[in-house]
């Protein structure tokens, strides 16, 4: 193997491992990683200066930067409070509705809101909810943070690793919604049934809620109506992009231009309070990505992947949904997506079904998520958030329902590709 | 019990930003789910400067607490009677 094949792959697995094991913060690792892929490639003259200007996707920054704005805007309105508040009344005190509304309204929520944020919402929604019903929060908090790991599969800005993905194979929003919404809409009923199934004994009994007006919890009512207009106009122009000849990133930007003069908000304040470590991560990474596929080794994978697969496309499909399930338990799904994306796109294979492999890839990415206390940010935020309340939880029990759900979830999911795709005989 | 040491770690890191708004959150809820709270900022009153490090205890002092949740009961029994409260 080439030298500089092997100083790339060392700093990408660096990277990794920095970031799995969280000993620098995210950004940083991907940044210091980008640097040395810059510095040694243009060295060993394995790419130009030039072609290194071309491995960050600005259509993905802005598309990530223009939803994050227009998102932003719609949490500080209250729009994402008064939804879930409106599930808690409707379950009128009765614990086996309460769970099901909080299971879709995590998941509702978490098709706009970043997961972390979605979490730190679901997590004081719970914890109120809870301690005025005097119910055991485990049950709920558990399952909402399953569920926001699940919520927005099928849509093009539902994760981060969605907009990767969706951007590099260019998918379009309505076709996200095709190839996946039934499986999102099964994925959420199979997780609610089996979480229910787990939970159903220490849910609590029928309690009294207090009189909710979950409106009335909005002090800015024009910035809450406008900014449900913009997030809702956002979405119908994301659906209607093809007439408009405009790219998804156009679209959020506009909005987020848009969002930004009607809410009156000092936008020095909204910038501040973007996940710019995200950004940075992804920069960073794509520039650590783009080094490796200079050298030709990510093609090769791709070949070797192929023929693990011993040259059946449909068990192609399920290697990747498999194999980017299980490694997005232990690293970020965003760098997971960044990795693959460019070894599919480099598949010129014969009979390769490519909705139903970027399909594999879209919920392998997601679905990993909520396996362990350490799959992710959701669930460190969910544990930090039961600390901080002094509910102690082990291990364990976080475990034993993450990989119940993550398991069967992948394992549905195979069979969804298969029936959705016709992979079978391919 | 979960080695909460890394996560802590983790936590810790994003505390200012994360806990601000999860506080935030949970204040918003609690309003909404009829256990509304107000924050009252008092000022160490003058000529007791000696006293700085008893004064900023009566903050966690549980005893002192309860007797300005008593005030506040009885401040609020003499509103809903149409009285003005005693000074």
């Amino acid at each position: 193997m080439d030298a500089t094949v092997v100083i790339f792959l060392l700093i990408y697995l660096l990277t990794i491992l920095i970031s799995a094991t969280a000993l620098t913060p995210l950004s940083l690792a991907a940044l210091s990683g980008a640097l040395l892929t810059a510095w040694f490639g243009i060295q060993y003259e394995v790419f130009t200066y030039e072609d290194a200007l071309s491995f960050i996707d600005m259509r993905l920054i802005a598309l990530l930067i223009g939803t994050m704005i227009v998102v932003e805007i719609a949490k500080r309105s209250g729009l994402f409070r008064v939804l879930a508040l409106y599930a808690i009344k409707f379950s009128g005190g009765n614990p086996a509705k309460l769970f099901v509304s909080i299971c879709v309204v995590s998941a509702v929520i978490s098709m706009f809101l970043g997961d972390p944020m979605a979490m730190l919402l679901m997590a004081a929604a719970t914890v109120t909810m809870t301690r005025v019903l005097k119910y055991d929060p485990m049950p709920y908090f558990l399952s909402a943070t399953v569920m926001i790991n699940l919520g927005g599969i099928s849509t093009l800005i539902g994760s981060v690793s969605n907009m990767i993905i969706g951007l590099e194979a260019n998918i379009s929003f309505t076709n996200f919604i095709y190839y996946l919404t039934p499986c999102e809409i099964m994925l959420w009923a199979l997780t609610t049934l089996i979480l229910y199934t787990l939970f159903k004994s220490r849910l609590g009994q029928k309690g009294t809620l207090p009189d909710l007006t979950p409106l009335q919890s909005i002090t800015n009512k024009t910035l809450f109506y406008r900014s449900a207009f913009i997030l809702f106009l956002m979405i119908f122009l994301f659906l209607t992009l093809e007439k408009l000849g405009v790219g998804p990133e156009g679209v959020a930007l506009g909005c987020a231009i848009l969002a930004l003069m009607l809410s009156k908000l000092d936008p020095a304040e909204i910038f501040r309070e973007l996940n710019w470590e995200t950004v940075f991560f992804i920069a960073g990474f794509m520039f650590i990505v783009g080094g490796l596929e200079k050298t030709q080794i990510l093609k090769n994978i791709s070949t070797w992947l192929f023929q693990i697969a011993g040259g059946s496309p449909s068990n192609e499909t399920l290697i990747i949904l498999w194999f980017s399930g299980i490694a997005s338990t232990v690293v970020s799904n965003t760098a997971i997506a960044l990795t693959f994306s460019p070894i599919i796109s480099s598949q010129t294979i014969s009979g390769l079904n490519s909705p139903a492999v970027w399909s594999a890839l879209i919920l392998g990415t997601n679905l990993g998520g909520a396996t362990t206390p350490f799959s992710g940010s959701v669930c460190m935020i969910a544990i930090g958030a039961l600390k901080r309340e002094g509910i102690p939880i082990r291990f364990s029990d976080f475990a034993k329902v993450g990989l119940i759900t993550t398991v069967l979830q992948l394992g549905f999911s195979s069979l969804y590709l298969i029936l959705r795709f016709g992979i079978i005989g391919v | 019990m979960i080695d909460l040491s890394r996560i802590k770690k983790w936590f810790n890191r994003r505390k200012p930003k994360r806990e601000r708004t999860y506080e935030e959150e949970k204040r918003e809820f609690e309003m909404a789910m009829g256990q509304p709270f107000i924050s009252i900022k008092i000022e160490m009153p003058e000529g007791l400067e000696d006293l700085r490090a008893q004064f900023l205890n009566l903050e966690t002092d549980e005893q002192f607490l309860e007797e300005v949740k008593d005030l506040i009961k009885k401040n609020l029994s003499y509103k809903r009677r149409g009285i003005k409260p005693p000074s």
